[in-house]
């Protein structure tokens, strides 16, 4: 192989005819990587389209900044494989080299931000540095990673789809503030309600915001909810289900006992219930699903425990003397690890759904924020009038988005578990 | 010869919801160092709950509710939280942390099914590590690695193959990784409780022979635990018959075959097929142990056994010891102990 080829990864290695006999790779093959190309360049060519007519004015620069930036992390890729190859440094060492191009990149794209515009420095640095990260972790994931879930067969591809799907929404909202034909926290900025034409091509709400302009900026508030939710549910459920079960007697008992009475309340109703009483807001309804998530990942992870810390390997450690710690943390918990990783792919998606829900009640955020949520609340009175659009497009996003944690979430739960690699 | 290891009077208790089982009853017995001690019996006699208890380790809802066992360490044992001095130890005695740092160090136990001994979630490496750092946390990886292939490649598994998962590996190789892993250590005492059932009689013959070579390498002491009489006919020294949670019989392994002294152990060998004598008539034992929640007055044995006289009903016998120095528990043998 020449020196190039070596360089070349990835999605990228289909490009190049290896054997010179393009026959020999499979039909559907072909057909997926055109179907995966088309695509991209669908996805490229509307996020410059929309760059071009942006109401920020410099929508097709933050756009094409960040292809910049990530076509220097895709060089840095090639780079650090090269050398890799050619045995020059250690595959941690080139790891190191990614991370710190991806600093520099980040700082460099913050003073960018800085002196683009003083005024606004902050929202279009976070544009920059945040929008620049996520098409290199995009690159860097093609390019890098997906050989390695490639080998993983089917739960590879999966996954690869989750996480493309998920990252691709992120990277609109981080961007969408520079990128959005109309200011969409507006009112007024069309006519009321109007159906999908040139000017607005999703159509309008009822209350003249451009439809288009929420669909791409609404993502934001969803996915910090879910993110956030995610993290508080799982670093507080994981830890609480493996200590309680694996020490077991009392603790055990008051803690089942608490959460068994929180998991028998309905989710929603819940959710609002603790919504209502911290009131609106991001981390508020963050915290409300939190509580209601809770209990899952406690009861799938004490119920794992209890069956794993019965089994015989870990008797065999246990006999071999092994360290309670080593038990827990290396017998114990990788073992549970793809459930609670299961219950995180539900929990995203419900998450994202639950926070629909809450300002579908009203419980959420104010109308100007833009929000999938909102707009289905508000489309669901619309819709009555047969104004279809103004919940289809929020819709949609909402399903997208949960479908690609689902992906994601899936695929990693059959990729982390060796006994089914095979 | 020095005992390695002299258990007195061990009694372990199962609380179930019909009542106390006792699993094991007034077991006695000494293990002299370097000698193969095979312990058979039915299914249920209490075998593994006998070697269990060595390790302390009495599945729930067990207990050891008597008996000493005292275990000879030629060296101290240094711990982060202590020292265990050398000379004999009550097993008993011990705390957590202080049986933590005996197990695998000096008592290594095998289990009957390889299949699920291993994490499946880390590769034979790992389990090797663990294991030498759980008892050395200074030990370097390096050489942590050298040994753990080392024992591997003894063990006729190519050293390569320590970076897989467990599920790459089958059976046989299962069960040479887990002697590996309890070998990791250079324990004096092995307890391989049935180690070889699940698999099939060509590995098992392997297995045997390469555990036998171990045992030499190592110097060893072994208690090898099987219902299976063929086993222990060429790897054991001594064989002690267990029924009913009590030692009937403990003889040298030739003695006890040419001359079983228990009627049970006279009954065992008859159900043992032989392919040299395939004119044999194999013959099994009538009626079923005894259960152990509601035992029967006198001898267990007695409801079963050919030679029942009137005192087998009332008294239990002790294991006494006859002239050729054989240990046996019954009325036939009079004398009183
Ligand atoms: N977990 C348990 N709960 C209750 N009783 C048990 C338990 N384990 C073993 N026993 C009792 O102890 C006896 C001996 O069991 P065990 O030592 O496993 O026998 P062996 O290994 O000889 O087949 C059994 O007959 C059973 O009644
Ligand atoms: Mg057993």
């Amino acid at each position: 192989m020449s020196q190039q080829a070596k360089a070349i990864s990835g999605v990228f290695y289909f490009l190049i005819p290896t054997s010179g006999d393009w026959k020999e790779k499979s039909r559907n093959f072909l057909i997926g990587l055109s179907i995966v190309l088309i695509g991209v360049l669908v996805i490229v060519a509307s996020f410059i389209g929309l760059a071009l007519r942006s109401n920020s004015g410099i929508g097709i620069w933050v756009v094409g900044y960040t292809i910049l930036c990530a076509f220097i992390i895709l060089i840095a890729g090639a780079y650090r494989r090269f050398k890799l190859h050619e045995g020059l440094i250690t595959p941690t060492r080139g790891w190191f080299l990614i991370t710190v191009v991806f600093i520099v990149l980040g700082m460099i794209s913050a003073l960018v931000g800085f002196f683009w515009i003083p005024e606004e420095a902050a929202s279009l640095s976070s544009a920059l540095v945040g929008g620049g990260t996520v098409l290199g972790v995009i690159v860097i994931l093609l390019y890098d990673v997906f050989p390695q879930l490639q080998d993983r067969g089917s739960a590879g591809y999966v996954t690869m789809t989750g996480l493309m799907i998920v990252l691709a929404i992120v990277y609109m909202t981080v961007v969408s503030w520079w990128i959005v034909p109309y200011d969409p926290t507006r009112l007024d900025v069309g006519p009321y309600g109007a159906p999908p034409s040139a000017q607005f091509p999703l159509g309008t709400t009822s209350l003249g915001q451009d439809l288009l302009s929420r669909t791409i900026a609404g993502g934001g508030i969803m996915l910090q909810v879910a993110l956030i939710s995610v993290v508080v549910c799982f670093s507080i459920g994981v830890p609480l289900g493996l200590g309680a079960s694996y020490r077991g007697g009392n603790v055990d008992k008051v803690i089942s006992l608490v959460m068994d009475s929180i998991f028998a309340f309905p989710g929603l109703v819940l959710a609002i219930a603790i919504a209502a009483m911290l009131g609106p807001g991001v981390v508020n309804m963050a915290l409300a699903i939190a509580v209601v998530y809770i209990p899952s990942y406690f009861r799938v992870v004490r119920s794992q425990v209890l069956t794993v810390k019965e089994l015989p390997y870990v008797e065999a450690a246990i006999v071999m003397g092994a360290r309670d710690r080593d038990i827990l943390f290396r017998y114990v918990l990788p073992n549970v690890l793809p459930s609670a990783i299961v219950v995180m792919s539900i929990n995203f998606a419900d998450a994202i759904l639950t926070a629909a829900g809450l300002t579908f009640v009203g419980l959420g955020l104010p109308v100007t924020v833009p929000d999938w949520g909102w707009d289905l609340t508000f489309g669901s009175h619309q819709y009555i009038a047969g104004k279809w659009w103004v919940i289809t497009y929020p819709g949609v996003m909402i399903v997208i988005l949960a479908l690609g944690f689902t992906l994601a979430g899936e695929g990693l739960n059959e990729i982390l578990t060796p006994r089914l690699k095979e | 010869m020095t005992d390695l290891l002299r258990i007195e009077d061990l009694a372990v208790e199962y609380k179930t919801r019909r009542g106390t089982a006792r699993g094991v009853d007034n077991v006695s017995l000494n293990l002299e160092e370097n000698k193969t001690l095979g312990l058979a019996g039915e299914s249920g006699c209490g075998k593994s709950t006998l070697g269990r208890s060595i390790m302390r380790l009495v599945p729930y809802p067990g207990k050891i509710v008597n008996g000493k066992i005292d275990l000879l360490l030629h060296e101290d044992i240094v711990f982060p939280k202590g020292v265990i001095e050398k000379g004999f130890v009550n097993i008993m005695d011990l705390n957590e942390e202080e049986l933590r740092a005996l197990r695998g160090k000096e008592i290594a136990y095998i289990f009957q099914d390889p299949m699920t001994s291993l994490n499946p979630m880390i590769t034979v490496e790992t389990h090797f590590q663990e294991i030498m750092k759980a008892h050395d946390p200074d030990i370097k990886k390096e050489e942590a690695l050298d040994r753990a292939q080392e024992i591997l490649d003894g063990l006729g598994i190519s050293p390569e193959r320590i970076t897989d998962y467990p599920h790459q590996f089958s059976g046989g190789m299962r069960q040479r990784v887990m002697i590996g892993l309890g070998l990791a250590l250079r324990p004096k005492l092995l307890i391989a409780d049935e180690p070889t059932t699940s698999l099939d009689v060509i590995v098992e013959a392997q297995i045997l022979e390469e555990m036998a070579e171990l045992k030499e390498l190592f110097n060893l002491t072994m208690i090898l635990i099987t219902h299976n009489l063929g086993v222990l006919a060429q790897t054991a020294d001594d064989i002690a018959i267990m029924y009913s949670g009590r030692i009937m019989e403990l003889s040298p392994t030739e003695a006890l075959f040419e001359d079983p002294l228990h009627p049970y152990t006279q009954a065992l060998l008859e159900s043992v097929p032989d392919v040299s004598k395939p004119d044999k008539k194999l013959s099994w034992i009538p009626g079923a142990p005894p259960d152990l929640v509601d035992p029967i007055p006198g001898c267990m044995y007695n409801p079963r056994c050919k030679h029942t006289m009137d005192i087998c009903k009332t008294t239990q016998p002790g294991l006494i010891m006859n002239d050729e120095e054989r240990l046996v528990a019954c009325h036939l043998f009079g004398g009183e102990k």
